[in-house]
This record gives C-alpha cells, sequence and structure tokens, in this order.
C-alpha cells in the first residue's frame, strides 16, 4: 500500500534571541523526523511538551513551512504543488486544535463557522450550505437548532464536536487532531473519543492523532510514533510499542503513568532531571542524560532510528541488550 | 482524639446576579494524621471551593453559609481573621495547581519560601534565607544557593511546582491542600513530584487532601477517596475498596468512561447529558437525570449518605 502522506527528513527551526546583544541562537523543534501515514490508519504521535509534536501538526497542514525536508501528499510534494492543488490539499487535510475555547471565532455563529469552509472551497449554494450544515450537526452529536447560537453559548465538550464538524464539513481524508480530549472533563473526554471513532469508521478518514496521554494513544491508535526532543524515538504497531518498548524513554514515559489498579503498585523506572533544552541539546542520544542505561557511547553518537524487530524501529544503541535479552 | 481535619455540613455558596450558586451543598468530610484523603470530582464539582473554604479563602461573592470546619477540634469558621492568619499557611498549607500564576513574579523564590518563615516563626532574613536553602534541597533542586536567588521565570515548571512544595511545607504544617498540584506538568515530571510528596507525608505524618481529576493517582497514593459531585459528596471509601467496588452510578460510570478499561477501537462507556444548574434548588438526587437505574422516587426524596459496608459511604437510594 502506497502512504497518504510522507514527511521525509522533516526540520523546523525558529532563531530565538536571548537579549539584547546576545547571540542569535537557533531552536530546532524538529530535528529531521520520517513519517508514514496509510490510508485508513489512525497514527498516534506522542511525546511531553516541547518534544515538537505540535510543530510536526503545523508543518504537516501546510501552516509552517519546513526549514528543510519533504512533504508528499500521494507522492506529489507539498512545495512544488501548484496553487489549485494546495487549495486540494488544504481541503482533504483538515485540522482538530486542543482548545475548543480559543479555536473558535467568539463573533461568529455556528452557521457561520461550519458553513465558512464550504464557502471557501465553492460548495454548494446557500440553501445546500444550510442543509450540509444541519446535516453536520446531526453527524457530530448536535440538534441543528443550535445552528444560530454562538460559541459561547456551548459548554467544553459541545465546542469540540462544532470543531470537528468543521473539519468534516469540506470532507477530508485526513485529520489531523492536536490533544482534541485534553482540555475536557473525565465523562466529556469518553464522549468525544468515540466521535472521533465514529466518523473514522463512518467516512472511512486516515488519522494523525498527537497526545501526551498514553492511554488516550492506547484505545485509539493503529501504529504510534514517540517523539522526544524534536525526533521520533520509537515507532511500530500499538501493541508493539505499549506493551514491549524497545526504548528506554518509552519505558520511562509508560511506566510513569499511575495504574488504576490500586494493589499493584508499578516500579516505576523514573527519568532522572527534566527535558533538556532544544536550544541546546545533548550531543549523542538526546534522551542520555536522563537515561538510566546510558553507556560513554550514548553520549559520544546519535543513535539512528532503525528497525529492532518487524515493524518496530527504535533509536537506541542498546535496545537488544536492554529490552530483547530475555526474548532469546 | 479529635480528627486533624473535620468537615460537617458545610454549605458554600455564591450570590450571583443571576441567583444563588450552591457550590458545596452538605459536605462531610474527615482527615486523620499522616492520611491521603483523594477529592475527586469533574471540574465545576465544588471540590477547589470545598478546598478554599477550610482555609477561609472563598473569592467573594462566595461566602460559607452552614456547617463547621474543626482542625484538632477547634472550629476554623468561629476564628477572628488575625487568629486564622496564623493557622493559614503555617499549620495548613496549601499547594496550588499552577506554580505559574500562584508564584510571585517579582521576587526571587528564596525570598517567597522565607516569607512564611519570616511572618510565622520569626526568624530573621538571613536565618530564614538558610532554611530556605535547606527546604528547596529537600524538595530535590539542585544547587539551591545558587536557586534562591532565581525568579519563578528562570525555573522549569516541574521545579517551580517543587518551589511551591518547599513554600507549603516551610513552616512544618500539620495539613497540605494539592489543588492538581501535578496537572500542569508532564507524567515524568509527575512521577518525580508524587514521589516526593508521598516521601515527604510518611516522614512528617502530615495529613494531606489531593484534589485531581486523575484516577490513576488517585488508585496509586491515596488511602481514601471521596468522590464530588454538583456539590455533595456521593461516596466514599477506602481508594482499594471503591476501585474494587464502586457502588454509586456517578462512580461506576466514571471509571468506566476510562480508556484504560476500554478495549482499544471499541466504544466507551459515557453518560449522556450534563451537571445540572446549581442556582436555585435541586430536589432529589442531582445525578437523577444521567443516571441509568434512577426512578422516579430519585427526583422527589432528599438523599441521604448511608453507611452500606465499614467505612464505604454511598448516596444513592437504589444502592443496597
Amino acid at each position: 500500500m502506497t502512504p497518504l502522506l510522507t514527511a521525509e527528513n522533516l526540520v523546523k527551526q525558529y532563531p530565538v534571541r536571548g537579549g539584547m546583544f546576545a547571540e542569535k541562537r537557533i531552536l530546532t523543534a524538529v530535528a529531521g523526523i520520517d513519517l508514514e501515514l496509510y490510508p485508513g490508519e489512525t497514527l498516534g504521535l506522542a511525546g511531553e511538551s516541547g518534544c515538537g509534536k505540535s510543530t510536526v501538526a503545523r508543518l504537516l497542514t501546510g501552516l509552517t513551512p519546513p526549514t528543510s525536508g519533504s512533504i508528499k501528499y500521494e507522492g506529489r510534494e507539498l512545495a512544488r504543488m501548484s496553487k489549485a492543488e494546495l487549495a486540494q490539499y488544504r481541503k482533504e487535510v483538515q485540522m482538530v486544535f486542543q482548545d475548543p475555547f480559543s479555536s473558535l471565532n467568539p463573533r461568529m455563529r455556528v452557521a457561520e463557522i461550519l458553513g465558512e469552509p464550504l464557502e471557501i472551497h465553492r460548495i454548494g449554494d446557500a440553501a445546500g450550505r444550510r442543509d450540509k450544515v444541519a446535516e453536520l450537526l446531526r453527524r457530530v452529536g448536535l440538534s441543528p437548532e443550535h445552528m444560530m447560537r454562538f460559541p459561547h453559548e456551548f459548554s467544553g465538550g459541545q465546542r469540540q464536536r462544532i470543531g470537528i464538524a468543521r473539519a468534516l464539513a469540506v470532507s477530508p481524508r485526513l485529520i489531523i487532531a492536536d490533544e482534541p480530549v485534553s482540555a475536557l472533563d473525565l465523562s466529556i473526554q469518553a464522549q468525544i473519543i468515540n466521535l472521533l471513532q465514529d466518523v473514522k469508521k463512518d467516512l472511512g478518514l486516515s488519522f494523525l492523532f498527537i497526545t501526551h496521554d498514553l492511554s488516550v494513544l492506547r484505545h485509539l491508535s493503529d501504529r504510534v510514533a514517540i517523539m522526544y526532543l524534536g525526533r521520533i524515538v520509537e515507532t511500530g504497531s500499538r501493541d508493539q510499542v505499549l506493551n514491549r518498548p524497545l526504548h528506554p524513554y518509552t519505558e520511562a514515559l509508560l511506566s510513569a503513568i499511575p495504574s488504576l489498579d490500586p494493589k499493584k503498585r508499578t516500579r516505576h523506572v523514573i527519568a532522572k532531571g527534566e527535558l533538556p533544552s532544544p536550544v541546546a541539546p545533548p550531543s549523542g542520544c538526546p534522551f542520555h542524560p536522563r537515561c538510566p542505561y546510558a553507556q560513554p557511547v550514548c553520549s559520544e553518537k546519535r543513535p539512528e532510528l532503525l528497525e529492532k524487530v518487524p515493524g518496530q524501529r527504535a533509536a537506541c544503541h542498546f535496545s537488544e541488550e536492554i529490552f530483547l535479552k530475555e526474548a532469546k | 482524639m479529635p480528627a486533624l481535619l473535620e468537615i460537617t455540613g458545610l454549605r458554600t455558596e455564591f450570590r450571583l446576579k443571576s441567583g444563588v450558586l450552591k457550590a458545596v451543598r452538605g459536605v462531610d468530610l474527615t482527615v486523620e494524621p499522616g492520611e491521603t484523603l483523594a477529592l475527586v470530582g469533574e471540574s465545576g464539582c465544588g471540590k477547589s471551593i470545598t478546598a478554599a473554604s477550610v482555609l477561609r479563602l472563598v473569592p467573594p461573592p462566595g461566602r460559607i453559609v452552614a456547617g463547621s470546619i474543626r482542625f484538632k477540634g477547634e472550629d476554623l469558621l468561629a476564628l477572628s481573621e488575625e487568629r486564622m492568619r496564623e493557622i493559614r499557611g503555617n499549620r495548613i498549607a496549601m499547594v496550588f495547581q499552577d506554580p505559574m500564576t500562584s508564584l510571585n513574579p517579582v521576587f526571587t523564590v528564596g525570598f517567597q519560601v522565607a516569607e512564611g518563615l519570616r511572618i510565622h516563626r520569626g526568624l530573621s532574613a538571613q536565618g530564614a534565607e538558610r532554611e530556605a536553602v535547606e527546604l528547596l534541597t529537600q524538595v530535590g533542586i539542585p544547587a539551591a544557593t545558587d536557586r534562591v536567588k532565581d525568579y519563578p521565570h528562570q525555573l522549569s515548571g516541574g521545579m517551580r511546582q517543587r518551589v511551591m512544595i518547599a513554600m507549603a511545607l516551610a513552616c512544618g504544617p500539620e495539613l497540605v491542600i494539592a489543588d492538581e498540584p501535578t496537572t500542569a506538568l508532564d507524567v515524568t515530571i509527575q512521577a518525580q513530584i508524587l514521589e516526593l510528596l508521598d516521601r515527604l507525608m510518611a516522614e512528617k505524618q502530615m495529613g494531606l487532601i489531593l484534589i485531581t481529576h486523575n484516577l490513576g493517582i488517585v488508585a496509586e497514593r491515596a488511602h481514601r477517596t471521596a468522590i464530588m459531585y454538583a456539590g455533595e459528596i456521593v461516596e466514599s471509601a477506602a481508594t482499594a475498596e471503591l476501585f474494587a467496588n464502586p457502588l454509586h452510578p456517578y462512580t461506576k460510570g466514571l471509571l468506566a468512561s476510562l480508556p484504560e478499561f476500554g478495549t482499544p477501537g471499541e466504544k466507551l462507556a459515557t453518560f449522556a447529558g450534563g451537571v445540572p444548574d446549581l442556582r436555585g434548588d435541586l430536589a432529589g438526587c442531582p445525578f437523577r437525570e444521567r443516571c441509568p437505574i434512577g426512578d422516579d422516587a430519585c427526583s422527589r426524596e432528599t438523599i441521604q449518605m448511608r453507611e452500606v459496608a465499614p467505612g464505604h459511604l454511598v448516596r444513592c437510594r437504589k444502592v443496597s
């Protein structure tokens, strides 16, 4: 199967200024990542704040141009697309944002919020658009009567439903969702997760799902990729990565999640210290200062993201020794 | 011996233009020394207002209209403001959710940690600063001698939360109230902070009220758990008992809706509807509208908390 979306050696750097006389420095938010997203699949991208996962979303939607590297959609390179092709790309790849409070224009009625993408992409006439808006509202579990209301008249969960309806308005093929449930209350979170799964199944969409919550990641993803300091450190199928991680960072992330069984106190492999600054990333492996297994070579040579078992890749010099020993 | 903290019949209301909002509607809670009590609920359920009530820091136009809050037998609601100030930050301390907004950006962290010591202990400026260095070291801040001179913006989120904890612990409080202490932090940092709180609680035999919506943290850290809904405690029990044997339909629903308990790719359990409007009078059970087992009598009767097993209390007439 050919991938729907491919990112190759994607890099995004931002210049930062320390102070008036300080030297200009470079912050590398995304430090060369490769991604493939296949039709109909959900790829979960996880990592802690500042690891670059939201920048990846902005690069893939075309909201921010990459510093280098390429993004291909159905084999065509984004940077070489004609205006018409780019418009088509922007129609087919939609985004759902994290915060349903700041991502809807407070001065627009729901009918305008959902109608705007239809107008921009010249879909239907006025009456047709109104029918489409009503259909979209029903699709996300709201009532067409809500059409004339403003965003502030809705709860957080309802607003996120509107955000999802807006993404669905132009019949996309791929939805990039950046932490779509993390601002919501527990009982509402489950409703939105179910809705996302319903639309994915019914409309046959592909999803890139960005989250820091590994239990949500496990629930929604077919494949997962774990990011650390601008790089993908591990990728594979959901069960591979979350049941048998091959990178110490994935292991630390998984073991830091409190267990819901009060009788089972999991042994926490606690990652020491904190996320280093992306302005001055560590030499060698970016995780080595926090890694419990670090060896001298880890600070000298950066490990490549290599296939360790079929379908699962990890960027660690010692994956085999640490995680695959007893399996042999 | 009286409990460390005993709240009975607490009611806190906000007089708004649109009516009286009853945020806390008759809460009973106790905390023993060395015990961690988790207070769990979704936004707007009244858990933070309950905490603010204990410290008598309910923001206007809110006020406590009924109930008593006894701290080692002494009714905090009857104290003068001056006496209350001697307790606040000294014997009862608070750790807030967001260290960026609850630390003062124009003072060094050393000054802020030392402030309580100067006020409550009467330490000199130098004495208090020496103590602050000691406290920051205890909460795991490296090179504390240098860090005391830093301003909040110079520290990371995890370090700022450690500073908040050092501030709360400065005067050796007997009770700490932590309102979502790790919500703003990443999981690897969250694990570090929770380990730290655990260790300090055990060492100093402090009581802890842990306010959170993260049920994983509750399962791992709390001795007892109280579930709040629409201003009331709807269920409370020892944590292991509550997770093994949830009885209130709201608790059951909340646990069932977690992705951890779902099968990947399958639907998660949800409940319909939303939280009731807390303005005006609520007759009967506030969960009635969303409840899968409720009947007509639930919306008429006032439902009392009942002990259905030793130490396991539930506010539901359908539970036998």
